[in-house]
């Protein structure tokens, strides 16, 4: 009974009280907040990334073979693919600091994480809201580069090949075309591969692969969307590039 | 105002958390229900003096009492009660040993002979605890203590899983391990536990 009696009259003497249950319950709630926000933050972050991955047009790129990885390096949201590391690793400590966070392996938490991640961010992207968010980005931060701003600037490369702008008249065999530095162009196109789903009528944004014969000419060898997959809604929706 | 030993025997170690928290003294329940099992385990994976390991048991326990609220009631007790004092002695003897990741502590012969007595006179007599011990404090801790754990405080997987923090699987994992390690090292050491 000795010692038990010595703890007793120690914490007795000192006066040491239990920290209370409040305490413990928001420090757990905190670590779960952090794990719910990194994932969301994560998802969001996967969702851009496959917004620039769907701007990168990969039909077009299988022609290219010289220039494939340039393009596709070019248009990678880099500073996306950070955040989404960041957070999922962020993510992954969270849990892991979590009351039973330690049932879990490591490459469990990743999985888990991951596969999180990407569901929600696959969703966010379907629904668009990867390209609302970007343009939110682009709007209101300075320093943010936008995925359309370097894809604009990648396809305004006449003499490397690469054109892109606004029809503004159309015919049979060649189109006239205003591209996002203002600047008019006659395209040549007859023997030129159109995509299927593209309608060459004024007001649709397309980007060509050709090569320049002169100061306003240029001879397409491809045509295609804007906007790729999502012709329809990126082309016809808002007054900006997309 | 202590509590009886009859009244503390009638009660489960939840019943003892939750009347220790609205009376300090049922706290002195839980001192005397783990006492002798933890100050076993304390000496068992540190090489620590008798009083060195009391005074760790009750650091232990002014932590347990801190902590009392944080107590999961899905876990059992003695598992959070072994992970706090497990993290105290770890903590303690790293502090007076400069231990370092990977060392090992040696002991004599001697000293594993008194530690053993001390810890239990019944196994100490058989001299195979005496070089199990031997053998044991030649290991790296994260060996020693799932050996410990499983083989002489005779814990679950999932137990061990608590009270190290780590997945059951890795503690499967660690035991094979740390039987291998335990078995070149008695070989190294040239012990057979056949032929005592």
């Amino acid at each position: 009974m000795g010692n038990s009696k010595k703890i007793i009259e120690t914490i007795k003497e000192q006066e040491i009280k239990p920290i209370p249950r409040w305490r413990f319950t928001a420090g757990n709630a905190l670590i779960w907040l952090a794990f719910v926000l990194s994932v969301i933050l994560g998802a969001i972050s996967f969702s851009i990334i496959l917004f620039a991955i769907q701007q990168t047009d990969f039909n077009i790129l299988s022609h290219l073979a010289h220039s494939r990885l340039e393009m596709f390096l070019g248009l990678l949201p880099f500073i996306w693919i950070i955040f989404l590391l960041f957070f999922l690793v962020f993510a992954i400590f969270s849990i892991k600091y979590s009351r039973k966070g330690y049932k879990f392996t490591t490459s469990r938490l990743v999985g888990i994480s991951t596969a999180i991640s990407i569901l929600l961010g696959t969703m966010f992207f379907i629904s668009g809201g990867a390209q609302q968010l970007e343009n939110i980005f682009a709007t209101n931060v300075l320093s943010y580069e936008s995925i359309q701003d370097r894809k604009v600037k990648i396809w305004s490369n006449p003499q490397e090949g690469y054109l892109s702008g606004i029809i503004q008249r159309a015919d049979e065999e060649s189109i006239q075309l205003i591209d996002f530095q203002n600047k008019a162009w006659k395209i040549i196109y007859k023997d030129a591969f159109v995509a299927p789903i593209l309608l060459l009528e004024e007001g649709e944004k397309i980007k060509i692969v050709g090569t320049t014969t002169g100061k306003k000419t240029f001879i397409a060898k491809e045509i295609r969307p804007w906007g790729g997959m999502n012709r329809g809604k990126n082309q016809r929706r808002g007054s900006s590039k997309d | 105002m202590l509590i009886s030993k009859e009244i503390c025997k009638e009660l489960s170690d939840d019943e003892i958390v939750r009347k220790a928290i609205a009376q300090v003294d049922y706290f002195s329940c839980l001192y005397d229900r783990y006492e002798h099992k933890l100050l076993r385990y304390i000496k068992r994976i540190s090489a620590v003096s008798n009083e060195e390991a009391q005074d760790i048991l009750q650091d232990s326990f002014i932590k347990i009492w801190r902590n009392l609220n944080a107590f999961d009631h899905h876990l059992k007790l003695s598992s959070w009660l072994y992970r706090i004092v497990h993290n105290e002695t770890v903590s303690h003897w790293r502090r007076n040993t400069a231990y370092q990741k990977g060392q090992t502590v040696r002991i004599s012969k001697k000293m594993a002979e008194s530690i053993s007595f001390e810890l239990d006179p019944e196994e100490s007599e058989d001299a195979k605890f005496v070089l199990t011990h031997q053998v044991l404090d030649l290991l790296p801790l994260k060996y020693k203590e799932v050996l410990v754990l499983k083989f002489l405080e005779k814990m679950s997987y999932e137990e061990i899983s608590d009270v190290l923090k780590i997945p059951e699987g890795t503690v499967a994992t660690r035991i094979n391990r740390a039987k291998k390690a335990f078995a070149k090292m008695a070989k190294k050491q040239k012990i057979s536990f056949d032929a005592t």
